[in-house]
Order: structure tokens, then C-alpha cells, then sequence
């Protein structure tokens, strides 16, 4: 795999996006899965475990492990939009958690990357539990780019 | 009162920082840790682990990893501050990064900058070998429940 490879063949864009994930150590820690990369929406699922939990009482997932989770599925969003395999960053990430994450359920991520600069590259991405007009949080992401490739 | 409450009320009485991590899984699961400075103030602790790795080339640190830290750091900071333990559910939070996290421990301190009726706002550094070299720093806005 070179840089001169076509981002927009879906079977390029899913193994691209199976190797970047599996590069990074925590992701399989956690068990943040790809589940779709054939858009330009990223989708990831992080399966609920007991260790994610913030609220004993109330039953609600740690805001702490959903922004791990968005911060990985809106690098994977912007490694995809860029051209070649070029090293990313994150610069600043918010979150706004509009409900909590109730535990048992599991969360997924919807990152899109929507603008590309010579230097940057501008991410959103909303979090649900499987019913995406119920989001429980929302991110903004600024990613810089490296020019250098992460073969390189 | 429940139990979690309880639970939080009697670690906070006693400054009992491991109770008080204790009772947050995630904060257990990531290995925080509270101590207490000479002057009284507190710092937060991660140990480096290398399931915490993020990029494995440089090593770094995952940047959630970070960014968790400085959020517990804030969430305990503001629990711990209020005269009435109350326990403060962040609104949103920001990181900035300034560094990369290299593959050792990291501290964090924060500051609660305010804290209202309902609502309090945080700020937190992370550092790792050196102080004066600061690797992220965050803010966060909490809504305040009565427990």
C-alpha cells in the first residue's frame, strides 16, 4: 500500500481504515470496533463494559471513555480525507454531552471529516446508543497534518 | 442519602482519595491515583501502561487517555472543593494538546475557576517529566445535582 492509492474504492478505504485502527494499541484495549468506512462517515462501536462506568447509581457510562472513542473514530474520519497515508494529530477536541450514556448499551461513533486545509483538517461527530436522533454527545475536532507519510 | 453518595460523603470526610476513585469504575480502570502535595493541593495520577498507547510508532500515549485524566482530574477537583458534595456531570469538556504523551506517567493538576447554584467550570493541566513542560490542558463546564 503506497501513497498513491484511490480513497474512494470502498474495499481500499475499509482495509485503510482496518490497518489504522489496528495500529492503535488502546482501541483494541477498549474494544472500539470499525463498523463502516465506505463513506465519508465514519462509523465505530464501542461495546459497553463495567470498567466505562462514571455513575455506579445512576448506571451511565464515564464522558472520559466517549471522548477516547471520538477522538479515534474522528482521526480514522480525517486519515481517510486526506490524500496518501499522512500522519495526523489531534490539536483540540469538545465535547458536548447532551444526555448521559446509560450503561449496558453499547456507544456508537459517526465521525465526519468536513473540511481540509494545507495544514488542517476539521472533524465532527455525533455519539449515540443504535438511535441516532437520540444523540447523548456531540465533538469538534481540529486534527493538523504532519506532511510526513505514516510509512515514512 | 444512597449509597453512592455515602460512599463519596465518607471518602471526602476522611480525604480518602482511594475510596474516592474507587468508586468510579473508569477512573479505576485508567489507574488514577490522588496525592497530596506539600502545599495541600492535589495532583492526579496515571501510571503509563502500554494498553494506554495510542500511537505505537512515536510511543504516545492515546490522547483519551489524556484528555480522561484531565476530566477526572476536573470532576474530582470540583467534587472536592464544594462545601456539600455534589456530584458535578460535565456539560462539555476541551482539550488542547500541546505535546504528545510519551510512554510515562502523567499528572495532572486542576482548578475549579467556579462554582454556582448549578453550575461550575474547571481547569486542568497535564504534565509528564517536567512541570514547566505542560502536554495538554483542558476546561470544562459541570451541571451541579444535589446528592
Amino acid at each position: 500500500m503506497d501513497d498513491t492509492i484511490d480513497k474512494t474504492d470502498p474495499a481500499v478505504r475499509a482495509e485503510i481504515a482496518r490497518r489504522f485502527a489496528a495500529a492503535i494499541p488502546h482501541n483494541a484495549a477498549i474494544g472500539l470496533v470499525l463498523e463502516d468506512a465506505a463513506t465519508d462517515t465514519v462509523r465505530m462501536r464501542l461495546g459497553y463494559q463495567a470498567a466505562f462506568i462514571g455513575n455506579v447509581e445512576a448506571g451511565l457510562w464515564h464522558t472520559g471513555i466517549a471522548f477516547t472513542a471520538a477522538d479515534s473514530a474522528c482521526g480514522l474520519a480525517v486519515f481517510l480525507a486526506l490524500p496518501g497515508l499522512e500522519a495526523i494529530a489531534t490539536l483540540d477536541l469538545r465535547m458536548d454531552h447532551l444526555r448521559p450514556a446509560l450503561a449496558g448499551a453499547d456507544l456508537v461513533i459517526e465521525a465526519t471529516c468536513h473540511h481540509v486545509t494545507e495544514r488542517m483538517a476539521f472533524v465532527n461527530a455525533d455519539l449515540h446508543q443504535d438511535d441516532p436522533a437520540r444523540c447523548v454527545a456531540r465533538a469538534t475536532a481540529t486534527f493538523t497534518r504532519t506532511g510526513k507519510s505514516v510509512l515514512a | 442519602m444512597s449509597t453512592r453518595a455515602n460512599a463519596l460523603t465518607a471518602a471526602l470526610a476522611g480525604a480518602d482519595y482511594p475510596a474516592l476513585v474507587q468508586a468510579v469504575p473508569y477512573a479505576t480502570y485508567l489507574g488514577l491515583a490522588v496525592e497530596l502535595a506539600e502545599d495541600g493541593s492535589r495532583r492526579y495520577v496515571m501510571d503509563f501502561r502500554d494498553d494506554l498507547i495510542g500511537n505505537a510508532s512515536l510511543p504516545a500515549l492515546h490522547g483519551g487517555t489524556v484528555a480522561s485524566l484531565l476530566s477526572l482530574a476536573m470532576q474530582f477537583e470540583a467534587l472536592i472543593d464544594m462545601p456539600a458534595p455534589r456530584l458535578p456531570d460535565p456539560v462539555d469538556v476541551t482539550i488542547d494538546y500541546w505535546r504528545s504523551a510519551g510512554p510515562v506517567r502523567c499528572t495532572a493538576t486542576a482548578r475549579l475557576i467556579r462554582s454556582g447554584r448549578h453550575v461550575a467550570q474547571a481547569q486542568a493541566v497535564c504534565y509528564q517529566e517536567h512541570v514547566d513542560r505542560p502536554i495538554a490542558f483542558g476546561r470544562s463546564a459541570f451541571v451541579l445535582r444535589n446528592v
